[in-house]
């Protein structure tokens, strides 16, 4: 070990403490780097792809990832695992809409509201699996996810709305700014301002730091004296509201509403928070790695057609981003552990 | 059944008589699953013995459950060492692509039918098995969680199809294939007496082989194994690459029952194969064999589609009543323990109610 280390003095140690000082809590400077080269190809291979117009697509394609992926984060962090979330948010999307058109009202915020509460009750349906009965999270929710779709379809309905309430319909017409050729839409705003709501509590509270306890370890979590039970209620309450929330962010942006949507793309929302740097052991994950993850999906999905990829590849390509992405974070959280347990042992020894 | 108590003994209880009643326990859970597919039979068939109890509902039931049964299987297997396989339909399709590529180029190119079908029945096993392997080697050495693997492999494999047949079905199988998928044996559809025979050998597999004794070890404790000599990469590996034929040969049904193959077929598969496998006595935290359960399992909900689609009840809500039933096993076994452990606790005060989660398998161990 001491010849190695002897060695890689010098400049390669240089770069190690720069990196160590630079390469973010969950390796998110490694993140932009990867980010960086993608961008780098496109410039090389198509730099009139490079345009306002191509950041305007990211954003949009983003938002709703965005908001699906917010939820996801905080189980994913508490050491599980979700695959409701996409059923739970088409589901409030699709059933205020309809309960909207049976009775004739229109509003233009409190559907928001209605659809995030119809999150929060299906998203109790998790919670009570996971706190009460203590079912494995992705077993748990792979049934309420096809419990809730079935409701969803058989009761609720199963045909394209191709028309919103008009009130409705006019926040999906309205946008900020524009760039380029694409247009901003409004609901960006709320969708960033819950990320830093989320992210100030994931660091400042009670709440938020018990999720990270325990994910990290639920055993220690429950002798420090936090009710791992109920902290798990509040995760998946939680989730399932911001996924009802982006369930009508969902409906809102495309303008339509069908049932048959959002369900399928679970993996894209999972492979952008896994590669954002939460480990799916639990224990770690923030807010500001989930948007590069997001970023770095919506990257690759707008940058293949421009790129003048054939529609074919484009799942296999995207897998293949997922692999890459997600085995560099496994591989730098195994070396971290080792790296750990050297670094302990050398200060014993000295 | 030599081995039984072996295993047990790996588990970390080493006295025999936890080990004797675990073998009567997983026994228990065979024969419950048989009591209630024969029920659920009974039940149909007394609502409409005409149209329930025909030969013809019998044949149907028969032909539908090999493909989604094996599927099941192969997650089984993944469970067993503590993992799961969410590639199975994506590599059941990939090996059913080339099948049926193969058989339209080979007989075209004048084979004889027999060397046509030998060699796209062997090629579609080993693009199962190279699929596994690859699954086994993200999981093993490059230390991503079996479920973000199989989850990015599931996509791959599936682009590989969309990429190959430019999103089109592949027609085409071989006459000998083709009357495999038809043909019935003393009343008993062939691809379905194929079912029975993979289940048997994998089951031997599992139970009776150095390798299924490992796994089961390796599911039940990680650290343990590894302290006993076993290695982590050797074992997983091998249970993807099972995992990956046993898939393939999901694939093989399928192609030989419709005579072709799409990259976008029975996507809801998945869920439908990890739910059979746990109603089989897997457990997704490992160290447990549940190969025959599995089987069971797959009949019995092929029984209740069989019977909710007969009385016209739209398969909406025979998803309703699948997500029911895999939360319903996980609700039933608890409620069963939580009384269990308050009788137990009422011998023993001292016990804590809050019991972590991590240790809920050793803990169930000690109770049963």
């Amino acid at each position: 070990m001491s010849a190695e280390v002897a060695t890689s003095l010098g400049v390669t140690e240089k770069f190690g403490t720069l990196w160590h000082k630079y390469k973010g809590e969950n390796h998110e400077t490694a993140l932009l780097l990867l980010i960086l080269a993608l961008l780098g190809v496109i410039a090389i291979v198509e730099p009139s792809a490079l345009n306002m117009t191509f950041v305007g697509d990211i954003i949009r394609s983003g938002i709703v990832t965005l908001a699906m992926a917010l939820g996801l984060l905080l189980v994913i962090i508490s050491g599980g695992m979700d695959v409701s979330f996409p059923a739970i948010a088409i589901f409030s999307g699709y059933a205020t809409i309809t309960l909207m058109n049976s009775r004739g009202i229109d509003g233009a915020i409190w559907p928001f509201l209605v659809a995030a509460f119809i999150g929060l009750l299906l998203g109790s349906l998790n919670a009570l699996f996971v706190a009460r009965y203590r079912m494995e999270t992705l077993i748990a929710s792979l049934g309420t996810q096809v419990i809730i779709r079935g409701v969803l379809l058989a009761f609720i309905g199963s045909v394209y709305i191709s028309t919103l309430p008009s009130q409705l319909d006019a926040i999906g017409g309205t946008s900020i700014m524009r760039l380029g050729n694409s247009p901003v839409n409004v609901l960006v705003v709320p969708v960033i301002v819950l990320a830093f709501l989320l992210s100030w509590m994931l660091k400042h509270t009670m709440f938020g730091r018990s999720i990270y306890a325990v994910g990290g370890d639920r055993e220690s979590a429950r002798r420090v004296g936090i009710r791992v039970p109920s902290v798990q209620v509040r995760i998946y309450l939680l989730a399932g509201l911001l996924a009802g929330f982006a369930g009508m962010v969902h409906v809102v942006l495309s303008r339509h509403a069908s049932p048959f949507e959002l369900v399928g793309t679970e993996l894209n929302v999972i492979a952008a928070v896994v590669i954002g740097g939460a480990l799916d052991s639990g224990g770690r994950g923030s807010v500001k790695g989930t948007i590069y993850g997001v970023v770095l999906i919506s990257l690759v999905q707008n940058s293949l057609v421009r790129l003048g990829i054939s529609s074919y590849w484009h799942i296999l390509v995207v897998g293949l981003v997922v692999l890459v992405g997600v085995a560099i974070q496994a591989q730098a959280a195994s070396r971290e552990a080792k790296a750990t347990r050297i670094l302990e042992s050398t200060e014993v020894a000295s | 059944m030599k081995n039984e108590p072996q295993v047990d003994s790996a588990n970390g209880g080493s006295d025999t008589v936890a080990g004797a009643l675990s073998v009567v326990r997983r026994n228990g859970n065979t024969f419950g699953l048989l009591a209630l597919a024969v029920s659920v039979a009974l039940i149909f068939s007394l609502i409409n013995p005409a149209v329930y109890a025909s030969g013809l509902n019998v044949k149907s039931i028969a032909l539908s459950i090999p493909e989604v049964g094996l599927m099941a299987l192969a997650v089984s297997v993944a469970m067993t060492v503590a993992g799961i396989d969410l590639s199975i339909v994506a590599v059941a399709n990939l090996s059913a692509i080339f099948i049926a590529w193969y058989s339209r180029v080979g007989i075209e190119q004048g084979q004889s039918s027999a060397m046509v079908t030998a060699v796209a029945l062997v090629g579609g096993i080993s693009i199962g098995a190279i699929c596994g392997l690859i699954n086994g080697f993200v999981i093993a050495k490059l230390k991503v969680a079996p479920i973000l693997t199989t989850l990015a492999t599931m996509q791959i494999f599936m682009g590989i199809a969309i990429a190959l047949t430019r999103g089109e079905a592949a027609y085409g199988v071989t006459e000998p294939l083709a009357n495999f998928g038809y043909d019935s044996f003393l009343g008993i559809p062939l691809v379905f007496w194929l079912f029975t025979v993979v289940v048997l050998v994998v089951w031997a597999v599992m139970i009776k082989t150095k390798f299924g004794l490992r796994s089961t070890m390796m599911g039940a404790s990680r650290m343990t194994a590894e302290y006993s000599g076993i290695t982590y990469p050797w074992v997983i590996m091998r249970a993807y690459v099972l995992a990956g034929m046993i898939s393939a040969a999901a694939g093989v049904i399928l192609v030989a029952r419709t005579a072709s193959a799409s990259a976008d077929y029975g996507s809801s598969y998945v869920l439908l194969a990890i739910t059979i496998a746990v109603l089989g006595g897997a457990n997704p935290f490992g160290g447990r064999v549940a190969i025959i359960g599995a089987a069971l399992a797959a009949i019995v909900l092929q029984l209740i589609a069989s019977g909710l689609n007969m009385m016209g009840v739209s398969t909406y809500v025979y998803q309703i009543v699948q997500g029911l039933i895999l939360v319903g096993v996980f609700v039933v076994a608890f409620e069963r323990k939580r009384i269990h452990d308050a009788v137990s606790l009422k011998r023993n005060r001292a016990k804590s109610n809050e019991q972590p989660f991590i240790e809920a398998k050793e803990l169930e161990e000690t109770h049963a």
